[in-house]
Order: structure tokens, then sequence, then C-alpha cells
């Protein structure tokens, strides 16, 4: 199924510096090499249902009336499809299907931040980072409008977006705040506005997204990396203060970068100490455990709980998530 | 003093609301909240959070939108958003007018279909199980505010 799905594609040339450092990460030849063999690759074409509009047998039927082969990868979540066809550029975008917000197209790597984070109906979420929407989108449904969801995004043009997407699908239980996140959770803490589940899918530097944005080449710089911990640890502690006690956070990144992946979730369990856990995460794809040595860090033996998702294992686009529960 | 974007509709005038799609549709029940932004446009918040803590929400920081836009009051009439029709189409029992495949996609296209509805209100645009909007109908076409967003472009889509 996977290598039928390849498509060789001309990509921009690496930088030194990352090349080196995702050759330290995976240690061994063969791993980086296929690492490397798959970024030439585009990641295949993926769809969620929204199951707020359709189930995902009748979409299915309706797709496959256009000649599409659909592929449900994983059993545990039949939302979510592989359109396993050629098709002209955009045209999983024009269909009416879409239009009409039967489904989302999203990577499948960015699928498991909410797969990891169980939404349950009636649950209070903050999905701190919120735009262009796909998650919350998916922690919509999941949740089939009950409850409530608060879907923050601090850039106005990104806003739009967001809205332009929970609109076509349909999602009528959330309110779109425009804030930055830290801010944001401080001005609920006064409020003492509290909730049950918390996403921070946070800004980072994007090394896992390089199969479908060549701009990541280009933009990668380790100035980038060494500066985003420090929001990126800010946020969460920010968000941290408004989770109910015996709530959960997902922490996700679409990065390779230990300094924003296992560097910050280190610093979380050093200020945190007993105040939180760090959770086992399921999710239905293969993943690889946190890792608990970078350069000259030495990390807590329990970011090994966290999960790296790498491209070449499942053909799907680089990501890492965590999962924290409040104790007290 | 703060100014508030959306103005959350009372009983009264929620019912209001409810009576206009009633006639127009036989909507009987709106289910959630229903708010206003400028003089036209409704929406509908189904979240679980009463009105006094969306506004302490609201007193805290910038709301940009609640819930989904889903109709606008036009004169003494309501026209559906497309996403009004999908939330509402199991109450929907009147007005509905059934496109054929080739009007369906000229409408989805943006344009005008040419057909005598024999009705001079607002209907709901249907093809097959498909609910596409809800547009003014006059005795001979059924005009069309499509958002170029929510348009078809290619053409082989349908078929």
């Amino acid at each position: 199924m996977v290598l039928n799905m390849l498509k060789q594609r001309k990509i921009p040339e690496p930088k030194p510096l990352f090349l080196e450092r995702m050759q330290k990460l995976f240690q061994n030849k063969k791993d980086f090499k296929n690492y490397l063999e798959i970024l030439k690759h585009k990641p295949v074409k993926s769809i969620r249902c929204n199951t707020l509009k359709i189930s995902p047998e009748k979409l299915k039927k309706k797709l496959e009336v256009y000649g599409w082969k659909i592929i449900q990868p994983w059993k545990t979540n039949p939302e979510v499809m592989i359109v396993d066809t050629e098709l002209e550029p955009g045209e999983l975008g024009r269909s009416l299907e879409h239009l009409l917000g039967y489904y989302y197209i999203q990577e499948l790597a960015s699928m498991l931040p909410v797969i990891a984070l169980e939404p349950k109906q009636g649950e209070k979420i903050l999905d701190l980072c919120s735009a262009p929407g796909s998650k919350t989108t998916q922690i919509a449904a999941k949740m089939q409008n009950t409850g409530f969801i608060i879907a923050n995004e601090i850039s106005l043009g990104r806003i739009k977006i967001l809205a332009s997407n929970l609109e076509r699908c349909g999602v009528t239980n959330t309110i779109i705040t425009k804030k930055e996140g830290a801010a944001l959770c401080k001005r609920f803490k006064k409020q003492d506005l509290k909730f049950d589940k918390i996403l921070i899918d946070t800004p980072c530097s994007g090394e896992g997204t390089l199969r479908s944005k060549y701009k990541t080449y280009i933009m990668w710089n380790i100035k980038t990396i060494k500066s985003l911990p420090k929001i990126q640890f800010n946020l969460f502690k920010n968000a941290f203060e408004i989770l109910k006690i015996g709530g959960e956070i997902i922490y996700s990144t679409c990065t390779h970068a230990p300094e924003e992946n296992e560097g910050v979730v280190n610093r979380i369990l050093e200020e945190f100490k007993d105040r939180i856990k760090i959770q086992k995460i399921k999710i239905p794809i293969k993943s690889r455990q946190g890792i608990t040595k970078w350069e000259s860090n030495k990390y807590n033996p329990k970011v090994k709980s966290t999960c790296r998702i790498y491209p070449q294992d499942n053909n799907t686009e680089g990501f890492f998530l965590a999962k924290f529960k409040k104790i007290k | 003093m703060k100014t508030q974007k959306y103005k959350i509709l009372n009983s009264k005038e929620k019912k209001e609301i409810e009576n206009k799609l009633k006639n127009q549709f036989g909507i009987k029940k709106i289910p959630g909240i229903i708010l206003q932004k400028g003089a036209e446009r409704l929406f509908l918040f189904q979240g679980e959070l009463n009105l006094k803590q969306i506004r302490e929400i609201e007193d805290n920081v910038p709301i940009e939108r609640i819930g989904v836009y889903f109709a606008k009051q036009v004169q003494d009439s309501v026209r559906l958003s497309i996403e009004g029709v999908h939330l509402l189409k199991n109450q929907i029992t009147k007005n509905i007018i059934e496109l054929n495949e080739k009007d369906a996609k000229t409408w989805m296209y943006g344009s005008e279909v040419d057909i005598k509805t024999g009705k001079k209100c607002f209907v709901i645009i249907k093809h097959k199980d498909y609910f596409l909007g809800c547009e003014k109908a006059s005795e001979k076409k059924i005009s069309n505010y499509v958002p170029k967003s929510r348009r078809l472009k290619n053409k082989n889509i349908l078929e």
C-alpha cells in the first residue's frame, strides 16, 4: 500500500546543519537513509470524514463514485481515509463533498494529537493555537458539538481561515478568541474558567512538514529552534494553571528538534514535579519513544513516554506528542 | 464603554426567528443560542455555556466568532446559510426545490437557475440527498448568492 503511493519529486537542498542534526538523531545509518529517501516523496492524500455531517461509510461510497480509491488505514478510526488515486492538483478540495464540509483535508500525522487527547462529549476543551482549524474541527466532531471549545488564535489572517473551516464543517460548539496564548490563559485564570482538556499544538520550527512544505527547507534555521522553547514552555505553563485537577494536556509539535520536544517536556517535569504526571499515549501508528540525551543535555527518563513520529515509519509527516495529567 | 459585537437574542426575539422559519420551511425549533452580529447576520451556538458564561468570556477576551453563521435576516424573511440548511435539514418540510443534475451543477458554479418554481420566496435547494443551500426564487428563476469559496470550480466533479 505504502510503496505505490510514493511519488518522487525534486526537493530543495537541505541545510548542512539540519542534516547533521538529523543524522545525530537517527544514529542508525539505514534509518537516516530511509528518512532522507522519504523526504523526496509526496505525502499521501489523506482526508478526515466530518462525522458531524456524514458517516464514514456514506462518504466512502460517495467518493468512490468519482473513481477514487478510498483506503481506511486505521481500524480504530474509520473517519481517517487515504485517497489512493492520482488526482489533479487541488482536485481534493474542489469536490462537492468538500465544499459541503463532508470531509477535511488533513495530513495523517496531524490527526494524532486529537486522537491522543481523546475528547469526550460534554467536555470543556481549549485549543490554544487553533488555526487553521484541522484539529478544532476534529475535536468538535469527536464531541458531536456538545460541551464547548475555545479555539484561540493570535493572527487575524489565520482566524479568517479558522472561522471559514469551522463554518464549512458545521462546528456550533466553539468560540473563537484572538489573544496571545499565555495572556489568554492568564485572563481565564482570573475569570476562574477551567478546562477538562487542553491542546497545545504549539508554534514550532516545522521540520516534520518538509514533505508537504518546501519553504521549511529554506526557512529552517538553528536560531528559531533555540528561541522557540521559551515560548513553548510559557504557553504550557500558563495553560496548566487553567486545567482542572485530573484534566489532561496534549503538547504537540510538527518538528523533530529535541530542544522543542523533550527539552520542553523535561522543563515541564522539573517545573511541576508532583503536580503533573506524564501519560502513555494511544495512537494507531508506529511511534518511537522520546530521547533522553541530546547534545550536552540529559533529560528525565520519563520523557520516554512521549512519542516521536517519523515520516519513514508510517509514510506520514513528522510529529511529536506528549500527554500530561494534572494531579494537583 | 466596551461595545459588544454579538447581541444574544432573548427568548422573544428567538421565537420571532423560529416563527419565520416555521412559516417559510416548516422548521419548528432552533436548538441553541442565537446571536446577532450587525443588523442582519445570525449565528447559532450549541455549546454548553449559558448567556452569563458567554458574557463573562466576552468581557475578558476578544471574541472573534461564536458558533456558526446560520442565517441572515432579509426584510421580513430569513435566508438560511448553507450551514443553517445542514443544521436544520431534518426539520425542513416545505419550499424545497429539487434540482436535476444539470441545474444543480449550474447552481453550484454560482449561476442563476432558470426554472419555473411558481414561488416568490426563499427556497431550499436540494439535489439527491445533498442540501445545497437556500435562495430567493422568483416565478421563473432561482437567484444565486453561493459564496465564491463554496462554489464548484471543476466542471467534471459532479459527473
